[in-house]
């Protein structure tokens, strides 16, 4: 299949997450890129905004401007003419789907066909076939995958932001080694810990956010929340938020719970979970 | 003549212009930015641990490095332990390790005429990515070092697979660049030795010198590096003449006409940042002798950055064998951060040379930031009277081919350039 790796507004972090992926020499056998930023293509990007080039996939990298140009042609030129040939469109990463950390407030910066949560028609006729791989930087082994679903034509179910689900439909929280710290609500996480949870002070948004992070790990090696990194919700449309290090709360309660959550119930088990004093969670894991 | 230059991390356009058949100006222009800056001011202070490292996806923990030294630098005393300052620099080294390796596979070899090694570069940065996802959880953009220390508490296993990933990639190494024990190159002073060995470092240097362009790409022969560390000095220096003592507050940025890349000098110079420029001001004896013999060229340039992958693979197992895991990860600042009003700045080595973040904190509000990137230093686009460090690197060539050999040779960052 024929790729088009095509980077707009972006830091190259999505280009440079997918190097990281395991078996990349056998992806490069099974796929083949028309145009990548970083790796050798039998076309320049001058090519590619000149002539008409076969392409079956089309990958957005980056936060999409108005009159952003790539080599002197208007990128809604380019995304146009290799959007309505290809099959598929894959926006690389949340810049590209949502718009991410370079949105302003003015509203020339946006995702495909999302500005964060509001979606746009700019690109409409494009919209049935985006998949929207979200995550600051991506995981390489959601985007290839997603590109070996297509190639092997499975169906792949989306979510409202047109995620596929199969990486998408669980949060960051799944998985996480600090999972019993949040279940027994034992709110005493301090950085610099194996211990503790930091969903209660540390504005860790695992519990909220759509993703795969603990289940397929980064690097093949962890995730941030197992090291004691909050969980940023970079998967998500208002990515970033404001004040990340902090958990917002309402009288004691955190202000955002875990995905469809309702307060009564968080209340009702935390009252229960609370009850509790769980001599194990109260000192160090490595303690006698 | 108007030349696009792709895949540098984005893109660039060089306008040379001609006299006498040779390159007599060259114009260096980016044409977008993303405005980073202006994106930070308002925010709260810790907030820009997690936008910064977004500015590069090739360099971004040098991002977030610089951004926590920047905050911690607005405090009058902060204390912290000596174990987050050698995993951090640790992780720091890891990134640079692998920079290298993708620059030499990806961007040196077909330049040369050589096929891309996409093995070469992927083997060992994945390794480096792994090591540093150990302690920080992924690679790239993490945000694990905060202020007061790091978020990750260490375990004698995490040191165990940090050595183990620098092993691995000490053995690619040996087996791939040089083909010879790395211990006994690093004792190497003489480029003669390297030049009859086998391997790819020996192959891109012989490249450079049967293509005859071995003693191209020569610059002021001026070199600046702030970020010193337990392996790196700072220092300034002409030729061999390098001298200590160097205040950051003596950088200036100046904006540029054509582009949106802010030009960069220390006092009224510019001055060339990054691997060969440490070297030079560390004394490498190998990078000595190769300056010796070709000045600032590209050849000194190239093996200046090929020979600080393994200086930096052995001095990180060294600096690990110096962990003291009884020590804190976190030390809790007595003062929180929201209640400090200053200015800040953090200074390191990144790959391609030194990054500056400057920072003003208030209110718990960023209230300005500046950030002054590795490439702007080399690729400043000066004026005829004034050449920047690439375009005096430039000019006098014939080709403009070999004049993107040169450009590349400093392992140009767009994205940084237009943060």
């Amino acid at each position: 299949m024929k790729l088009l790796w095509l980077n707009l507004l972006s830091c190259n972090g999505n280009v440079h997450s997918f190097l990281n992926y395991p078996h990349i020499e056998k992806f490069l056998e099974d796929f083949s890129f028309i145009y990548h930023p970083i790796l050798e293509t039998s076309y320049s990007l001058q090519d590619i905004v000149s002539q008409n080039i076969d392409c079956d996939i089309l990958l957005l990298d980056g936060t999409l401007e108005d009159g952003h140009t790539k080599a002197d042609v208007d990128i809604k030129t380019i995304i146009e003419k290799y959007g309505i040939k290809a099959k598929k469109i894959i926006t690389v990463g949340t810049c590209a789907s949502f718009g991410g950390i370079f949105l302003n407030d003015e509203d020339t910066k946006y995702g495909l066909h999302f500005r964060q949560k509001l979606e746009h028609n700019r690109y409409k006729k494009l919209k049935n076939k985006t998949i929207n791989i979200s995550g600051c930087p991506i995981h390489p082994e959601i985007l290839v995958n997603t590109l070996y679903s297509i190639k092997k034509e499975y169906e792949l179910k989306l979510d409202q932001y047109l995620r596929p689900k199969e990486f998408y439909a669980t949060t960051v929280h799944n998985g996480c080694t600090r999972n019993e710290y949040f279940e027994y609500k034992i709110d005493n996480h301090k950085f610099g810990n194996l211990e503790g949870c930091m969903f209660y002070d540390h504005g860790c948004q695992a519990p909220y956010t759509n993703g795969s992070c603990n289940k397929i790990l980064w690097n093949e090696v962890n995730s941030k929340t197992r090291v004691g990194h909050p969980c940023m919700g970079c998967t998500e449309p208002t990515f970033p938020k404001n004040n990340l290090f902090e958990t917002k709360t309402n009288m004691g309660i955190p202000q955002y719970l875990p995905l469809g959550v309702p307060k009564r119930a968080y209340l009702s088990l935390a009252g229960v979970a609370k009850a509790f004093k769980i001599e194990r969670f109260e000192k160090k894991l490595m303690d006698n | 003549m108007i030349e696009l230059i792709e895949k540098i991390e984005g893109e660039a356009k060089l306008n040379f212009s001609f006299k006498n058949k040779k390159i007599d100006f060259v114009d260096i222009e980016f044409a977008s930015s993303r405005h980073i800056e202006n994106i930070l001011k308002g925010k709260n202070p810790l907030d820009a641990l997690v936008i910064n490292p977004r500015i590069c996806g090739i360099c971004g923990h040098a991002h977030l490095i610089a951004t926590v030294q920047a905050l911690e630098n607005c405090y009058e005393n902060i204390e912290i332990s000596q174990k987050a300052k050698i995993v951090r620099e640790l992780t720091l080294n890891f990134e640079i390790i692998q920079n290298h390796f993708k620059w030499i596979y990806l961007t040196l070899f077909p330049l040369l005429g050589f096929k891309q090694n996409i093995k070469g570069a992927t083997y060992p940065s994945q390794l480096m990515s792994k090591a540093i996802a150990t302690v920080g959880g992924q690679y790239p953009h993490n945000s694990y070092a905060i202020v007061g220390g790091i978020v990750s508490e260490i375990s004698s296993t995490d040191l165990i697979k940090m050595e183990n990933y620098l092993d691995e990639v000490i053995k690619f190494y040996q087996d791939t660049v040089i083909n010879a024990n790395v211990d006994d190159f690093l004792v190497c002073e003489n480029i003669e030795k390297i030049l009859s060995a086998t391997g790819d470092l020996p192959k891109i240097l012989n490249t450079l010198k049967n293509q005859k362009i071995a003693k191209e790409g020569k610059s002021f022969d001026r070199f600046i590096s702030f970020g010193d560390n337990s392996y790196f000095k700072s220092g300034r220096g002409v030729k061999t003449k390098i001298n200590h003592n160097i205040n950051v507050k003596y950088v200036n940025e100046h904006p540029n006409q054509n582009s949106y890349a802010k030009n960069v000098k220390f006092k009224n110079y510019y001055y060339e940042v990054g691997a060969l420029s440490r070297a030079m001001i560390n004394k490498t004896p190998l990078i000595k002798d190769s300056h010796r013999r070709y000045q600032d060229s590209i050849f000194s340039r190239i093996l200046a950055r090929i020979c600080e992958i393994p200086q930096l693979l052995i001095h990180s197992k060294k600096i690990i064998s110096q962990i003291d895991l009884q020590e804190p990860s976190y030390i809790k600042p007595t003062i929180d951060i929201s209640n400090i009003k200053g200015t800040g700045v953090g200074i390191v080595e990144a790959a391609r040379g030194s990054l500056i973040h400057k920072v003003s904190i208030n209110e718990n509000t960023i209230k300005d930031y500046q950030i002054i990137t590795p490439t702007q230093w080399n690729l400043s686009n000066g004026n005829k009277d004034d050449l920047g460090i690439s375009q005096k690197a430039m000019v006098g060539l014939e080709d403009t081919q070999l004049a993107q050999i040169v450009f590349k040779s400093f392992d140009v960052c767009s994205v940084c350039t237009t943060h």
